[in-house]
């Protein structure tokens, strides 16, 4: 099931992004439709490639789970209204700056 | 407390090996997450922001040092080293990955714990005073019957698939510390004539339509309780609205039937229940609970304490703890102690694995080993002497958790909001952090005198929000965070919703503006023992708007 997110338009920017199952990790689909955690490696996909990679993703659900469209910029920057929301969900709670993903990584 | 039978111990360890099963066949892929999401919410298991959170269930919040270590090793070995207290008195662990959850549920099932019914639509934890057993104003324990409950709505086959969640709480206190007129049920406990019984109060709730419950019923004896949560129960099943989850809740039922329509639906099904299929608890079994809560052998004490006194007299910090986190206890020489959880500018809940060890050692060493978590987020070791406070709040403020503030301005209820959770508009971590910053003197927060402040990160108000004296709810617009500010609003035996000030507030300003608002509590109060929700009271809300909006 896809998470219920704001529709974006056909030619808005877009990656996907999910979870890893096994550790709840969160995970961005990358060009060649693999997954990454690190959210500068994501791909960014517009009209039907976008189709495709959510297909892709949703098709992956062993590997991930709750794929869903998450808005960036055309070189791959988290925008939109969701912004405060994905960086939050990209780099971690930001009361533990601890966990940040650049220290963790 | 109540231990596990041998039949408990077995449900729950195959509960664990039925879920790690599941896992497996989720992992490889064999079963998809519309299948899975119904069995791990049955478990406890939710996907957040983040990651994973485990919710474990902590019966009406009461824990033995060995549960506490449990948990402490768990969040040590399987999150980040730290969990957090939630308003349903139990614990979330954050950071737990999906493939070793049922290691950790088997870790609570060595210790008599799980995490089974803390999702879904079915009857959640039932919640109590924290002070349960302890309390002087309390006319009972209340704990035995959160027990019978408990094992009553477990696993209930009629009621696991409830139009929506559903609590109950039980206070058997005159002042109400459970919140029990925003709960879906909420039991207050009377004796009359010598017999033990329940005001019964339904359709309170918080979320997106807050109410204040109806009290539907004066009196139901206790031999009468189950079969009458039982046709309330169905009267909810029956006619509780499945076709709009934000209209489910048994609230909306009272509100749109109506109390007395209600109140009759609730009669007529009760009356209606055949001789058969009453629940007839034997005496032998109540009296079997109930020797779980037997009180602990507390040693004659004279009602002063001279090494208490003396320490007070040389240690203000200890003074200023002790006036504000010591409760009354029922026996001469002792007191309810409250652990606060809500560090000046920390995080409202949080607790690492090393503070858990140490309040299990406390427990051990000086309370009778008895742990409680209460629903504004603390932890509470019921039965320490007054002898022994002093080692007691040396150990806490070691520890990070002897905070002078229990029910003051930094105790606040804080939701995880936008920093954890998948439903949040906006953060409310940094803005609890940022207003007990503000207010950081202690010695300040003991003159302002109680206070609640309670923040939620969206409608859904699991930071109880509506039933802050001060209430904060973050909501998002157009992509920013904004807060709006309620007054006046109480969990008490007085509950009621607070009253929405106005527009919303950009997170900088909240802490300067609620700085006026208490500025101007301070102005207004007739005495320094009327408490600011007294003011609100006497005054109405329209002196503190104004303050909220003043510029400086």
């Amino acid at each position: 099931m896809t998470s219920v997110r704001p529709k974006l338009k056909p030619d808005t920017p877009k990656t996907v992004t999910a979870w890893e199952t096994a550790t709840g990790r969160v995970v961005y689909m990358t060009a060649d439709h693999g997954w990454t955690s690190d959210p500068t490696e994501l791909g960014v996909f517009t009209g039907e490639a976008g189709d495709e990679a959510l297909a892709k993703a949703a098709a992956q659900e062993g590997i991930v789970t709750d794929p869903y469209f998450m808005e960036v910029s055309a070189d791959g920057a988290i925008s939109g209204r969701e912004t405060l929301r994905e960086t939050i969900r990209a780099v971690g709670p930001t009361t533990h700056p601890e966990f940040s993903r650049a220290e963790t990584a | 407390m109540y231990r596990y039978d041998e039949f408990d111990a077995q449900i729950v360890r195959d509960r664990v090996n039925q879920f790690r099963g599941q896992v497996e066949r989720r992992l490889s892929g064999e079963i998809l997450e519309d299948e899975f999401k119904p069995l791990r919410l049955q478990n406890g298991v939710y996907l957040q922001l983040h990651a994973y959170m485990l919710r474990v269930a902590i019966p009406y919040g009461q824990l033995n040092p060995r549960q506490l270590r449990q948990l402490a090793r768990i969040a040590r070995d399987y999150d980040r080293g730290y969990g957090h207290w939630t308003t349903r008195q139990n614990i979330q662990f954050n950071w737990v990955a999906l493939k070793d959850i049922p290691d950790v549920l088997d870790l609570l099932a060595d210790v008599e714990m799980h995490a089974i019914q803390t999702s879904g639509n079915c009857i959640r934890n039932t919640t109590t005073d924290h002070y349960a057993g302890a309390a002087m104003d309390e006319v009972m324990d209340p704990r035995p019957w959160c027990e019978i409950i408990r094992q009553w709505s477990t696993f209930h086959p009629e009621f696991a698939f409830l139009p929506r969640k559903f609590k109950i709480a039980v206070t058997a206190a005159e002042h109400d510390r459970a919140a029990i007129r925003v709960h879906d049920i909420g039991l207050h406990m009377r004796e009359r004539d010598g017999v033990v019984g329940f005001e019964v109060h339904a359709g309170g709730g918080q979320g997106r339509t807050p109410h204040i419950a109806a009290k539907i019923a004066d009196f139901v004896p206790e031999s009468a309780l189950l079969d009458y949560l039982e046709a309330i129960m169905r009267v909810y099943n029956r006619f509780g609205r499945r076709d709009n989850k934000y209209k489910a809740r048994i609230k909306i039922l009272v509100s749109e039937t109506g109390e007395a329509e209600f109140k009759q639906l609730v009669e007529d099904e009760f009356a209606a229940q055949r001789e058969a299929e009453k629940i007839v608890l034997p005496q032998a079994e109540i009296d079997r609970i109930h020797a779980y809560f037997t009180p602990p052998e507390l040693a004659e004490k004279p009602a002063e304490s001279a090494a208490f006194e003396r320490a007070k007299a040389a240690d203000p910090a200890f003074a200023l703890w002790a006036e504000a986190n010591l409760h009354p206890h029922k026996v001469h020489g002792y007191a309810s102690v409250t652990a606060s959880h809500k560090p000046v500018g920390g995080i409202a809940g949080d607790a690492t694995d090393q503070q858990m060890m140490v309040v299990a050692h406390l427990a051990e060493a000086y309370g009778h080993e008895d742990i409680r978590v209460s629903h504004a987020q603390n932890l509470i070791l019921p039965h320490v002497a007054l002898d022994d406070m002093y080692d007691v709040y040396r150990e806490l403020d070691a520890a990070g958790l002897a905070t002078a503030n229990e029910s003051l301005i930094s105790d606040m209820i804080v939701c995880p909001g936008l920093d954890y959770c998948n439903l949040a508009n906006a953060r409310s971590i940094p803005v609890g952090q940022a207003i007990a910053l503000e207010f950081a003197s202690l010695e300040d927060q003991a003159d302002i005198g109680q206070l609640h402040i309670n923040i939620s990160g969206c409608i859904n108000a699991c930071g109880h929000h509506h039933v802050g004296h001060i209430g904060i709810l973050g909501v998002d617009r157009k992509g920013e965070e904004f807060y709006q500010i309620t007054f006046g609003g109480r969990a008490d035996e007085k509950a009621a919703i607070g009253e929405i000030a106005g527009p919303g507030l950009r997170a900088e300003d909240v802490p300067s503006a609620l700085k006026r608002v208490v500025e101007r509590y301070r102005a207004l109060r007739t005495e320094k023992s009327e408490r600011f929700i007294d003011t609100v009271e006497r005054l109405g809300t329209e002196p503190f708007k104004e303050a909220l909006y003043a510029t400086d």
